[in-house]
């Protein structure tokens, strides 16, 4: 029978069309042109102005403390939600699971906009303290529904056999089920880590002098078109780090 | 001890179905005994109450004499082989099996050696590193056994247990189930749906229905002498008839009078009334076919029938048969020394003919 | 498992994320819709009393255009999105598995790199001296000194290429648990390949074009980045109006009476998913 060849056609030009840009930024950040309108040769320079940068990476070294212990957190309470979703049918979790898909849709201007109005309200100082409150916030979300996809899988009458042979509940719990559970909220966690690497709005809202995020740089930085071209090299490294990220996650996946 | 675990007067309701209904139960020390019934009858209930993931509303279940009614199941004298196994896929078969001694915090060497040894009773020995997952259906269920065993439980509980397996499998584990039983001798109790099953692993079965026990009892009494017509169809095949006693006679044979089939003479358990309507039940396989009228006698209940249908078995031929109103199954065994050898055609005029002994009465459903 | 939990092992367990979210999420959020209430003050923050004067200034016609210009991009961009994601989805659904895998991580990696970035490279990319200006001119599709950039159609273009990969995998998902064997059936009875896609697949996965399409749809609505960068000035959506009042304006009541707005704009739709969803329901009971 025949195929129509369209669907695959479309499949392609769709990701030629998500990787294009991409691959623009990378062939540039190794052009000597300023505007990589033509290619003038090949170059480090701007790999070695990035190196030199020192506000770049004291901005990652930022980005990676708030995203660790965000993920972190995130992590934990986003199983507990799971469970309790999972686990439990009543009102209140019916409350619970609107509560948690509401941040899944809510543009980020909005809740970037209603924690700063939180925290100006109650005298709360932009900075770290306040970053980490807000990604927190959005990532829980995101972990609560990759958990919540692995208890939906995940074999209950396993508890009721480790009962059955001595264990209690609690257990049973630490010794079946979190182990089984590990691989689906450390997923979850690298999400949430991606996230708040990525996340530029709500930051630029809760963010205080002295705590500029990498993307918050980055933004400062394409405002000045001097350091235009640097910005591709760091964009390249960002992309690179990303393909490992993305490979990392998917043997976890596999593994699980 | 012939009272080891006992059931006593245990119901259980869920909403406003009564899953378990008053139902009493005594299972004696190192018995291989069945809880067999349809879907819903109660037999998981039970099962799940003995082991502890349900309470009973009302009602006490004890094991040797100590009242486990209220005890959480992970203190229970009780283990479990569940339907799907639950093997624990992050464990190795090795680990799997020691997972209740650990739970127990036995010493380390008694541990291995309680693994090693149960691993080799249940010939897994060369698998124990593996993961579930490498294993097959058999195997898994083999694990799951083991592990449960491996606790030396007071009583032993398997939820369906040849359920997943095929045929070829199944037939083997049923003599595998029975050799384990007589080598370690624990109480085995099973909950089944299929009779065949219950019949061939249990020295007793109970026979449940919508919660309640319809009758206990040997597999041989329950095939001969079924209780009610429950019973009778649920084990087995029969032939049911209804009918006015006529004549009582010593030593419970009773003369009845049914529709179409003349008045045959059938034995009855329970004490019968003149002119009460009985339900009589006859296996099919008991019923003898002749061309020609069987000689009379005090002790030959015959009638006249014309072939209906058959089916070819193989091992035996099924007959549907006629008589007046009634659509009578029959079986014969295909061989030179049973049934004179005859062969009847569709459309065929036969005699049928069975034992007073083999013609029992049946309580109807809902009689006391 | 027991039957018999204490209530109290439920509240246990649901009170860190409901007291965070509860604290961090909906308080904030009735914190906005109060502060649309109160006056400005002249330092950038909220003064004392209450007023509905705010209420009336953001009905000013100005912000008619920019609410138009919102909604079409908006509207615009989920149409392109679903119209583009629907046969990616198809062809992930109908590969082998290890194809599918490919396919999954070729859109999920894009949408993993930084945002700005993302933004930025398509900047980079149709500046007037980039190299597909040059190749578009070469080709003479567009006139010498044609700009790309600053434009409501280049707005239009980084909203899709953004928000494509929120279209394709919730499609993808849908899309998964298609019986493909209804396209089959479809062919047998007569359906070319056009017909039994429009008429077979789309409706199989409407599902997952309903979840598509609300989640496009709301994202764009509150952008404000994009148009920002690589809008003109005329081409102002809600979101960068809001981000305008706050930080250059400081006016932090009519930024609030705005987003209040913005927000019953993002739940009406919710509300409709929601709603169909539990129609649906009592249909098939």
């Amino acid at each position: 029978m025949k195929r129509s060849r369209l669907p695959a056609v479309i499949t392609c030009g769709v990701i030629l069309f998500l990787f294009a840009p991409l691959g623009v930024l990378v062939v540039n950040s190794f052009n000597a042109s300023r505007f990589g309108g033509e290619w003038e040769g090949f170059t480090w320079n701007w790999y070695e102005k990035l190196w030199a940068a020192g506000e770049v990476w004291e901005s990652l070294w930022i980005t990676l403390k708030i995203a660790v212990s965000a993920s972190v957190a995130a992590m934990v309470l986003g199983t507990l939600a799971a469970y309790a979703l999972h686990r439990f049918r009543s009102w209140l979790q019916d409350v619970h699971h609107m509560l948690i898909t509401l941040p899944l849709v809510m543009p980020d201007i909005l809740m970037g906009m209603s924690l700063l109005a939180l925290f100006v309200l109650t005298g709360v100082e932009t900075g770290l303290l306040t970053i980490w409150i807000a990604h927190v916030t959005f990532c829980l979300s995101f972990v609560t529904m990759v958990v919540l996809g692995r208890l939906q899988d995940f074999d209950f009458t396993l508890l009721d056999a480790a009962r059955d042979l001595g264990a209690t509940p609690a257990k049973a719990v630490r010794k079946v089920l979190l182990p089984l559970l590990l691989p689906g909220v450390l997923a979850g966690g690298l999400l949430a880590f991606t996230l708040s690497i990525d996340d530029y709005v709500i930051t630029f809202f809760v963010s205080g002098p002295g705590t500029t995020t990498l993307p918050l740089r980055v933004a400062s930085m394409m405002k000045t078109s001097r350091s235009l071209p640097v910005i591709n090299a760091l964009s390249t490294l960002l992309i690179a780090s990303t393909f490992l990220f993305a490979a990392l996650s998917s043997r976890l996946q596999r593994r699980a | 001890m012939d009272d080891f675990l006992v059931i006593d007067h245990v119901s259980k309701t869920f909403g406003t179905q009564r899953a378990v209904d008053d139902v009493s139960l005594t299972v004696a020390q190192g018995e291989a005994f069945s809880l067999l019934g349809p879907s819903g009858c109660g037999k998981t209930t039970l099962l799940r109450m003995i082991a502890g993931f349900e309470r009973p509303d009302r009602g006490r279940i004890l094991v040797g004499g100590q009242d486990i009614t209220a005890l959480p199941p992970e203190l229970r004298p009780v283990n479990t082989v569940f339907q799907n196994y639950a093997l624990f896929p992050h464990l190795s078969v090795w680990e799997n099996v020691a997972f209740g001694l650990r739970m127990s915090r036995r010493p380390r060497e008694e541990i291995r050696s309680g693994v090693d040894r149960m691993l080799e009773l249940v010939r897994l020995s060369e698998h124990a590193r593996k993961r579930p997952a490498q294993l097959s259906g058999g195997q898994r269920q083999r694990v799951a056994i083991a592990r449960a065993l491996v606790n030396r439980p007071q009583v032993l509980l398997l939820d369906e247990p040849l359920a997943a397996l095929d045929l070829k499998l199944r037939q083997h584990m049923l003599m595998e189930l029975n050799t384990l039983h007589e080598q370690v001798g624990t109480t085995f109790i099973y909950v089944t749906h299929d009779q065949g099953e219950a019949m061939s692993l249990s020295d007793r079965i109970a026979v449940m229905n919508v919660g309640k026990v319809e009758q206990v009892d040997t597999p041989e009494n329950l095939y001969e002498t079924p209780r009610s017509s429950f019973v009778a169809s649920f084990i087995g095949d029969a032939n049911f008839f209804t009918g006015v006693a006529v004549e009582l006679q010593h030593e419970g044979y009773v003369r009845v009078q049914v529709e179409g089939l003349g008045s045959p003479l059938v034995l009855s358990h329970g004490t019968v009334v003149p002119n009460q309507t009985l339900r009589l039940m006859v296996r099919p396989e008991k019923i003898s076919l002749t061309l020609s009228r069987p000689p009379s006698g005090e002790r030959v209940n015959a009638f006249r029938g014309v072939v209906e249908d058959m089916a070819y078995f193989g091992s035996h031929t099924r007959y549907r048969i006629r008589a007046g109103e009634h659509s009578i199954l029959a079986q014969l065994q295909r061989s030179r020394f049973s049934g004179g050898g005859i062969d009847p055609a569709r459309g065929a005029e036969v005699w049928m003919s069975f034992h007073p002994d083999e013609g029992r009465v049946v309580r109807l459903e809902g009689d006391a | 498992m027991s039957t018999r939990l204490r209530p109290a092992r439920q509240w246990l367990i649901t009170l860190p994320s409901l007291a965070w979210l509860g604290v961090f999420f909906v308080i904030p959020a009735v914190l906005v819709i109060l502060t649309a209430f109160r006056p400005a003050d002249l330092q950038g923050g909220v003064g004392p009393g209450w007023t509905l004067a705010t209420l009336k200034e953001v009905q000013d016609p100005a912000y008619l255009p920019i609410l138009w210009r919102t909604f079409w991009l908006s509207g615009a961009t989920t149409l392109i999105c679903l119209a583009l994601a629907l046969p990616v989805a198809f062809q992930m659904a109908h590969s082998g598995e290890r194809m599918r895998q490919v396919l999954l991580l070729l859109v999920v990696i894009p949408f993993l790199s930084n945002f700005l970035i993302r933004v930025f490279a398509w900047k980079s990319l149709l500046h007037p001296e980039g190299p597909l200006t040059k190749l578009l001119i070469a080709l003479h599709l567009i006139p010498e000194n044609a700009v790309l950039l600053n434009h409501a159609g280049t707005v239009l273009l980084v909203l899709v290429y953004t928000q494509l990969p929120f279209a394709i995998l919730p499609l993808y998902a849908a899309a998964e648990k298609f019986d493909f064997g209804l396209l089959d059936a479809a062919r047998d009875l007569g359906a070319g390949p056009l017909s039994a896609f429009s008429k077979v697949f789309v409706p199989g996965v409407r599902r997952g074009i309903l979840s598509a399409a609300v989640m496009v749809f709301v994202c764009c609505l509150g952008q404000y980045v994009i148009p920002q960068m690589v809008g003109g000035t005329g081409d102002e959506m809600l979101g960068s109006k809001i981000a305008q009042r706050v930080f250059s304006d400081r006016n932090l009541p009519h930024a609030s009476a705005l987003a209040g707005g913005l927000m019953l704009a993002v739940l009406l739709p919710m509300l409709v998913v929601v709603l169909w969803q539990q129609f649906g329901r009592k249909e098939a009971e």
